[in-house]
Protein backbone atom coordinates (compact mmCIF):
# COMPACT_ATOMS: atom_id res chain seq x y z
CA UNK A 1 0.00 0.00 0.00
CA UNK A 2 1.44 3.43 -0.94
CA UNK A 3 1.89 6.18 1.70
CA UNK A 4 -1.23 7.99 0.50
CA UNK A 5 -4.21 5.87 0.73
CA UNK A 6 -2.63 5.15 4.09
CA UNK A 7 -2.79 8.53 5.55
CA UNK A 8 -6.21 9.18 3.77
CA UNK A 9 -7.51 5.81 5.87
CA UNK A 10 -5.96 7.91 8.74
CA UNK A 11 -8.22 10.63 7.95
CA UNK A 12 -11.53 9.11 6.90
CA UNK A 13 -10.97 7.40 10.75
CA UNK A 14 -10.80 11.24 12.14
CA UNK A 15 -13.82 12.48 9.99
CA UNK A 16 -15.55 9.46 11.37
CA UNK A 17 -14.47 9.40 14.96
CA UNK A 18 -14.95 13.68 15.84
CA UNK A 19 -18.41 13.08 14.22
CA UNK A 20 -19.45 9.89 15.86
CA UNK A 21 -20.96 8.22 12.63
CA UNK A 22 -21.81 4.72 12.71
CA UNK A 23 -19.58 3.67 9.44
CA UNK A 24 -16.27 1.89 8.86
CA UNK A 25 -13.96 4.28 7.72
CA UNK A 26 -12.31 2.22 5.14
CA UNK A 27 -15.91 2.35 2.94
CA UNK A 28 -15.77 6.43 2.51
CA UNK A 29 -14.90 6.65 -1.11
CA UNK A 30 -11.73 8.91 -1.96
CA UNK A 31 -13.02 11.01 -4.63
CA UNK A 32 -16.84 11.18 -3.06
CA UNK A 33 -18.26 13.94 -1.99
CA UNK A 34 -18.33 14.68 1.98
CA UNK A 35 -20.85 16.84 2.68
CA UNK A 36 -24.79 17.03 1.09
CA UNK A 37 -25.34 14.09 -0.88
CA UNK A 38 -22.67 12.27 -0.19
CA UNK A 39 -21.66 11.39 3.50
CA UNK A 40 -24.75 13.78 4.05
CA UNK A 41 -21.97 15.90 6.87
CA UNK A 42 -23.21 19.61 6.95
CA UNK A 43 -21.82 22.86 7.28
CA UNK A 44 -21.51 22.26 11.10
CA UNK A 45 -19.86 18.74 10.99
CA UNK A 46 -17.51 20.49 8.63
CA UNK A 47 -16.70 22.92 11.34
CA UNK A 48 -16.41 20.32 13.95
CA UNK A 49 -13.83 18.33 11.43
CA UNK A 50 -12.18 21.53 10.90
CA UNK A 51 -11.63 22.06 14.74
CA UNK A 52 -10.39 18.35 14.93
CA UNK A 53 -7.71 19.01 12.01
CA UNK A 54 -6.08 22.02 13.87
CA UNK A 55 -5.82 19.80 17.26
CA UNK A 56 -4.23 17.11 15.61
CA UNK A 57 -2.41 18.06 12.24
CA UNK A 58 -2.28 22.14 13.47
CA UNK A 59 -3.55 23.06 10.29
CA UNK A 60 -5.97 25.89 10.97
CA UNK A 61 -8.70 26.19 8.44
CA UNK A 62 -9.53 29.92 7.58
CA UNK A 63 -13.24 31.06 6.04
CA UNK A 64 -11.26 33.37 4.16
CA UNK A 65 -9.15 30.48 2.28
CA UNK A 66 -10.51 30.73 -1.59
CA UNK A 67 -9.84 27.03 -1.62
CA UNK A 68 -12.16 25.98 1.20
CA UNK A 69 -14.98 24.73 -1.02
CA UNK A 70 -12.54 22.38 -2.86
CA UNK A 71 -10.95 21.28 0.36
CA UNK A 72 -14.14 20.14 1.71
CA UNK A 73 -15.11 18.46 -0.97
CA UNK A 74 -13.55 15.10 -0.94
CA UNK A 75 -12.01 12.87 1.43
CA UNK A 76 -8.71 12.77 -0.88
CA UNK A 77 -9.03 16.38 -0.96
CA UNK A 78 -8.69 16.99 2.50
CA UNK A 79 -5.97 14.62 2.89
CA UNK A 80 -3.83 16.49 0.59
CA UNK A 81 -4.51 19.62 1.95
CA UNK A 82 -3.99 18.78 5.23
CA UNK A 83 -0.07 16.71 4.14
CA UNK A 84 0.36 20.11 2.15
CA UNK A 85 -0.08 22.78 5.15
CA UNK A 86 -0.15 20.30 8.71
CA UNK A 87 2.80 21.46 11.12
CA UNK A 88 2.46 18.82 13.20
CA UNK B 1 -40.44 18.21 6.40
CA UNK B 2 -42.23 21.09 5.76
CA UNK B 3 -39.70 23.02 3.18
CA UNK B 4 -43.07 24.96 1.90
CA UNK B 5 -42.02 28.60 2.46
CA UNK B 6 -38.51 27.80 0.24
CA UNK B 7 -40.97 26.97 -2.90
CA UNK B 8 -42.89 30.27 -2.29
CA UNK B 9 -41.48 32.83 -4.44
CA UNK B 10 -41.04 36.35 -2.52
CA UNK B 11 -43.62 38.80 -3.60
CA UNK B 12 -42.84 41.87 -5.27
CA UNK B 13 -39.67 43.15 -7.40
CA UNK B 14 -36.60 44.71 -6.84
CA UNK B 15 -38.45 48.07 -8.39
CA UNK B 16 -40.73 47.15 -6.08
CA UNK B 17 -38.91 47.31 -3.00
CA UNK B 18 -36.62 50.48 -3.78
CA UNK B 19 -39.21 52.26 -4.58
CA UNK B 20 -40.91 51.22 -0.80
CA UNK B 21 -37.12 52.38 0.49
CA UNK B 22 -37.52 55.80 -1.38
CA UNK B 23 -40.96 56.57 -0.06
CA UNK B 24 -39.79 55.48 3.48
CA UNK B 25 -36.64 58.02 3.35
CA UNK B 26 -37.67 60.57 1.37
CA UNK B 27 -41.03 61.03 2.34
CA UNK B 28 -41.14 60.05 5.95
CA UNK B 29 -42.59 57.10 8.05
CA UNK B 30 -46.09 58.49 8.38
CA UNK B 31 -47.09 58.57 4.80
CA UNK B 32 -45.00 55.61 3.77
CA UNK B 33 -47.18 53.30 6.36
CA UNK B 34 -50.34 54.92 4.34
CA UNK B 35 -48.76 53.15 1.45
CA UNK B 36 -48.52 49.89 3.08
CA UNK B 37 -52.47 49.83 3.52
CA UNK B 38 -53.21 49.07 -0.19
CA UNK B 39 -49.94 46.57 -0.25
CA UNK B 40 -51.90 44.97 2.48
CA UNK B 41 -55.02 44.19 0.39
CA UNK B 42 -53.22 43.23 -2.31
CA UNK B 43 -51.39 40.42 -0.29
CA UNK B 44 -54.88 40.03 1.30
CA UNK B 45 -56.45 38.87 -1.80
CA UNK B 46 -53.58 37.43 -3.76
CA UNK B 47 -51.89 35.73 -1.47
CA UNK B 48 -53.78 32.34 -0.54
CA UNK B 49 -51.16 29.99 0.84
CA UNK B 50 -49.95 32.62 2.81
CA UNK B 51 -53.36 33.74 4.44
CA UNK B 52 -53.97 30.10 5.10
CA UNK B 53 -51.02 29.47 6.92
CA UNK B 54 -51.87 32.55 8.90
CA UNK B 55 -55.08 31.32 9.70
CA UNK B 56 -53.71 28.02 10.51
CA UNK B 57 -51.19 29.90 13.12
CA UNK B 58 -54.25 31.89 14.59
CA UNK B 59 -56.24 29.30 15.18
CA UNK B 60 -53.66 27.00 16.95
CA UNK B 61 -53.35 30.35 19.12
CA UNK B 62 -56.69 31.50 19.85
CA UNK B 63 -59.26 28.27 19.19
CA UNK B 64 -61.33 30.25 16.73
CA UNK B 65 -61.25 30.27 13.26
CA UNK B 66 -59.56 33.62 11.74
CA UNK B 67 -61.20 36.50 10.39
CA UNK B 68 -60.62 38.93 7.42
CA UNK B 69 -59.60 41.51 10.08
CA UNK B 70 -57.27 39.17 11.88
CA UNK B 71 -55.62 38.75 8.66
CA UNK B 72 -55.14 42.62 7.89
CA UNK B 73 -53.67 43.11 11.15
CA UNK B 74 -51.46 40.19 10.28
CA UNK B 75 -50.26 41.51 6.95
CA UNK B 76 -50.25 45.02 8.40
CA UNK B 77 -47.84 44.04 11.34
CA UNK B 78 -45.52 42.31 9.00
CA UNK B 79 -45.41 44.88 6.28
CA UNK B 80 -44.79 47.79 8.86
CA UNK B 81 -41.89 45.76 10.17
CA UNK B 82 -40.88 45.47 6.56
CA UNK B 83 -41.00 49.34 6.47
CA UNK B 84 -39.31 49.94 9.70
CA UNK B 85 -35.84 47.69 8.71
CA UNK B 86 -35.20 50.34 5.83
CA UNK B 87 -34.72 53.12 8.97
CA UNK B 88 -33.17 50.38 10.93
CA UNK B 89 -30.39 49.62 8.44
CA UNK B 90 -30.19 53.09 7.92
CA UNK B 91 -29.37 53.69 11.49
CA UNK B 92 -31.99 55.74 12.23
CA UNK B 93 -34.08 54.75 15.54
CA UNK B 94 -35.09 58.52 15.99
CA UNK B 95 -38.54 57.73 14.86
CA UNK B 96 -39.11 54.57 17.41
CA UNK B 97 -39.79 53.79 20.99
CA UNK B 98 -37.53 50.49 21.25
CA UNK B 99 -37.29 49.49 24.76
CA UNK B 100 -34.81 46.68 25.84
CA UNK B 101 -35.21 43.93 27.99
CA UNK B 102 -31.94 42.25 29.36
CA UNK B 103 -29.37 43.88 27.89
CA UNK B 104 -26.65 43.05 30.84
CA UNK B 105 -27.42 39.32 29.97
CA UNK B 106 -25.99 39.87 26.77
CA UNK B 107 -23.36 41.69 28.30
CA UNK B 108 -22.58 38.96 30.58
CA UNK B 109 -22.45 36.16 28.45
CA UNK B 110 -19.56 38.20 26.07
CA UNK B 111 -17.68 39.19 29.32
CA UNK B 112 -16.64 35.49 28.99
CA UNK B 113 -14.91 36.08 25.83
CA UNK B 114 -16.03 33.16 23.91
CA UNK B 115 -18.96 35.31 21.92
CA UNK B 116 -22.23 34.62 22.07
CA UNK B 117 -24.90 33.18 19.50
CA UNK B 118 -27.62 35.42 19.38
CA UNK B 119 -30.46 32.40 18.39
CA UNK B 120 -33.44 34.72 17.16
CA UNK B 121 -36.62 33.82 15.23
CA UNK B 122 -39.26 35.16 12.46
CA UNK B 123 -41.54 36.55 14.78
CA UNK B 124 -41.43 40.17 14.73
CA UNK B 125 -38.27 41.85 13.58
CA UNK B 126 -34.96 40.63 13.71
CA UNK B 127 -33.42 43.59 12.05
CA UNK B 128 -34.30 45.64 15.60
CA UNK B 129 -30.97 43.82 16.44
CA UNK B 130 -29.40 46.82 15.17
CA UNK B 131 -30.97 48.83 18.34
CA UNK B 132 -29.03 46.69 20.59
CA UNK B 133 -25.61 47.67 18.54
CA UNK B 134 -26.50 51.13 19.15
CA UNK B 135 -26.18 51.06 22.70
CA UNK B 136 -23.17 48.67 22.13
CA UNK B 137 -21.03 50.02 19.57
CA UNK B 138 -18.11 47.87 20.53
CA UNK B 139 -20.20 44.59 19.59
CA UNK B 140 -19.46 42.75 16.16
CA UNK B 141 -22.83 41.75 15.36
CA UNK B 142 -23.55 39.39 11.94
CA UNK B 143 -26.03 37.24 10.76
CA UNK B 144 -26.25 34.02 9.45
CA UNK B 145 -29.00 34.36 6.47
CA UNK B 146 -30.20 32.47 3.61
CA UNK B 147 -29.66 35.13 0.86
CA UNK B 148 -29.82 32.88 -1.99
CA UNK B 149 -33.58 32.59 -1.23
CA UNK B 150 -34.16 35.86 -0.32
CA UNK B 151 -32.56 38.03 -2.98
CA UNK B 152 -35.19 41.07 -3.05
CA UNK B 153 -33.86 41.43 0.82
CA UNK B 154 -30.10 40.70 -0.27
CA UNK B 155 -30.57 43.98 -2.81
CA UNK B 156 -32.61 45.90 -0.20
CA UNK B 157 -29.43 45.49 2.56
CA UNK B 158 -27.10 45.91 -0.10
CA UNK B 159 -28.43 49.33 -0.96
CA UNK B 160 -29.22 50.84 2.34
CA UNK B 161 -26.36 50.11 3.84
CA UNK B 162 -23.45 48.33 2.48
CA UNK B 163 -21.12 48.40 5.62
CA UNK B 164 -24.20 45.62 7.50
CA UNK B 165 -24.15 43.60 3.61
CA UNK B 166 -20.55 43.04 4.62
CA UNK B 167 -21.86 41.65 7.97
CA UNK B 168 -24.11 39.12 6.75
CA UNK B 169 -22.61 36.04 6.59
CA UNK B 170 -24.69 33.60 3.92
CA UNK B 171 -26.13 29.86 4.47
CA UNK B 172 -24.58 26.82 2.82
CA UNK B 173 -20.84 27.25 1.68
CA UNK B 174 -17.96 25.04 2.67
CA UNK B 175 -16.60 27.98 4.45
CA UNK B 176 -19.84 29.52 6.51
CA UNK B 177 -19.36 28.03 10.24
CA UNK B 178 -16.04 29.03 9.89
CA UNK B 179 -16.66 32.09 9.44
CA UNK B 180 -19.19 32.23 12.31
CA UNK B 181 -16.35 30.91 14.55
CA UNK B 182 -14.04 33.26 13.53
CA UNK B 183 -16.58 36.27 14.61
CA UNK B 184 -17.13 34.41 18.08
CA UNK B 185 -13.72 33.68 18.52
CA UNK B 186 -13.40 37.92 17.69
CA UNK B 187 -15.74 37.75 21.07
CA UNK B 188 -18.60 38.86 18.49
CA UNK B 189 -22.33 38.07 18.25
CA UNK B 190 -23.62 36.09 15.45
CA UNK B 191 -27.40 35.88 15.06
CA UNK B 192 -29.23 32.97 13.91
CA UNK B 193 -32.61 31.93 13.21
CA UNK B 194 -33.86 29.21 14.86
CA UNK B 195 -37.30 28.41 13.48
CA UNK B 196 -36.90 27.43 9.75
CA UNK B 197 -35.80 24.52 8.86
CA UNK B 198 -33.60 24.96 5.62
CA UNK B 199 -33.09 22.12 2.64
CA UNK B 200 -29.74 20.81 3.87
CA UNK B 201 -30.42 21.32 8.00
CA UNK B 202 -31.20 18.78 10.55
CA UNK B 203 -34.38 18.85 12.55
CA UNK B 204 -35.71 17.70 15.58
CA UNK B 205 -40.00 17.32 16.35
CA UNK B 206 -40.86 19.51 18.78
CA UNK B 207 -44.62 20.79 20.17
CA UNK B 208 -45.23 23.83 19.47
CA UNK B 209 -48.93 25.63 19.97
CA UNK B 210 -50.36 22.18 20.50
CA UNK B 211 -49.31 20.49 17.68
CA UNK B 212 -46.06 18.81 16.10
CA UNK B 213 -43.34 21.17 14.26
CA UNK B 214 -39.84 20.49 13.10
CA UNK B 215 -36.49 23.11 14.12
CA UNK B 216 -33.33 22.79 12.82
CA UNK B 217 -30.63 22.00 15.58
CA UNK B 218 -28.07 24.11 13.72
CA UNK B 219 -27.73 27.00 16.20
CA UNK B 220 -27.37 24.77 19.70
CA UNK B 221 -24.87 22.10 17.79
CA UNK B 222 -22.65 24.71 16.65
CA UNK B 223 -22.93 26.32 19.95
CA UNK B 224 -21.69 23.23 21.69
CA UNK B 225 -19.20 22.88 18.86
CA UNK B 226 -17.65 26.07 19.45
CA UNK B 227 -18.45 26.07 23.75
CA UNK B 228 -20.19 29.60 22.61
CA UNK B 229 -22.73 30.82 25.20
CA UNK B 230 -26.48 31.03 23.36
CA UNK B 231 -28.61 34.32 24.14
CA UNK B 232 -32.51 34.16 23.30
CA UNK B 233 -33.42 37.29 20.87
CA UNK B 234 -37.27 38.07 20.48
CA UNK B 235 -37.85 41.62 18.80
CA UNK B 236 -41.75 42.40 19.30
CA UNK B 237 -43.65 44.53 16.86
CA UNK B 238 -45.71 46.41 19.19
CA UNK B 239 -47.57 48.64 16.66
CA UNK B 240 -47.05 52.53 16.25
CA UNK B 241 -43.84 53.24 17.00
CA UNK B 242 -43.27 50.38 19.79
CA UNK B 243 -40.71 47.59 19.32
CA UNK B 244 -39.65 45.42 22.36
CA UNK B 245 -36.81 43.03 22.49
CA UNK B 246 -35.83 40.75 24.91
CA UNK B 247 -32.59 38.84 25.44
CA UNK B 248 -33.03 35.73 27.47
CA UNK B 249 -30.06 33.48 28.74
CA UNK B 250 -30.54 30.12 27.15
CA UNK B 251 -27.20 28.10 27.50
CA UNK B 252 -24.12 28.73 28.66
CA UNK B 253 -21.59 26.90 26.36
CA UNK B 254 -20.24 23.91 28.44
CA UNK B 255 -19.10 20.50 27.09
CA UNK B 256 -21.43 18.31 27.26
CA UNK B 257 -20.48 14.30 27.99
CA UNK B 258 -21.30 12.93 24.78
CA UNK B 259 -24.08 10.44 26.17
CA UNK B 260 -25.68 13.18 27.25
CA UNK B 261 -25.63 15.25 23.77
CA UNK B 262 -28.81 13.84 22.17
CA UNK B 263 -31.00 14.41 25.20
CA UNK B 264 -29.34 17.62 26.00
CA UNK B 265 -30.61 18.44 21.83
CA UNK B 266 -33.91 17.48 22.08
CA UNK B 267 -34.14 19.63 25.63
CA UNK B 268 -33.09 22.11 24.05
CA UNK B 269 -34.88 22.68 20.82
CA UNK B 270 -38.26 22.01 23.04
CA UNK B 271 -37.14 24.58 25.44
CA UNK B 272 -36.65 27.18 22.34
CA UNK B 273 -39.55 26.46 20.92
CA UNK B 274 -41.85 26.79 24.33
CA UNK B 275 -40.04 30.07 24.64
CA UNK B 276 -41.27 30.97 21.37
CA UNK B 277 -44.57 30.16 22.33
CA UNK B 278 -44.51 32.00 24.68
CA UNK B 279 -44.21 35.03 23.02
CA UNK B 280 -46.29 34.39 20.23
CA UNK B 281 -48.83 34.61 23.15
CA UNK B 282 -47.49 38.21 23.94
CA UNK B 283 -47.15 39.21 20.33
CA UNK B 284 -49.36 37.44 18.35
CA UNK B 285 -49.22 39.37 15.30
CA UNK B 286 -45.63 38.99 14.77
CA UNK B 287 -45.55 35.25 13.38
CA UNK B 288 -43.97 35.80 10.13
CA UNK B 289 -43.69 32.37 8.92
CA UNK B 290 -46.21 32.78 5.82
CA UNK B 291 -45.96 28.81 5.22
CA UNK B 292 -47.56 25.19 6.51
CA UNK B 293 -45.35 25.16 9.64
CA UNK B 294 -46.75 22.26 10.78
CA UNK B 295 -46.09 18.57 10.14
CA UNK B 296 -49.80 17.12 11.78
CA UNK B 297 -51.29 20.04 10.70
CA UNK B 298 -54.78 18.36 8.11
Amino acid sequence: MSEQPMFEHEVATLIVQTLKLKIDPATIQPDAALFGDGLGLDSIDALELSLAISQTYGYQLKSSDPDIKAIFSSLRALANAIVKNRTK
Amino acid sequence: MSLAWRQQQERGSPTAIRLMAWIAQSLGRPIARGVLHPICLYFLLASGSASHAIGQYRERLFGRPVTWRDLYRHYLAFAATILDRVYFLRGRFDPFDIQIHGLEVLDRELAKGRGCVLLGSHLGSFEVVRAVGLSRQHIEIRVLMDEQNAPLIRHLIQELNPAVAETVIQVGGAGTMLQVKECLDRGGVVGIMGDRVMQQDQSLACTFLGGQARFPTGAIRLARVVQAPVVLFFGLYRGGNRYEVYLESFSEGMELPSDQQAIDLQQGIQRYADRLEAFCRRAPDNWFNFYEFWNDSN
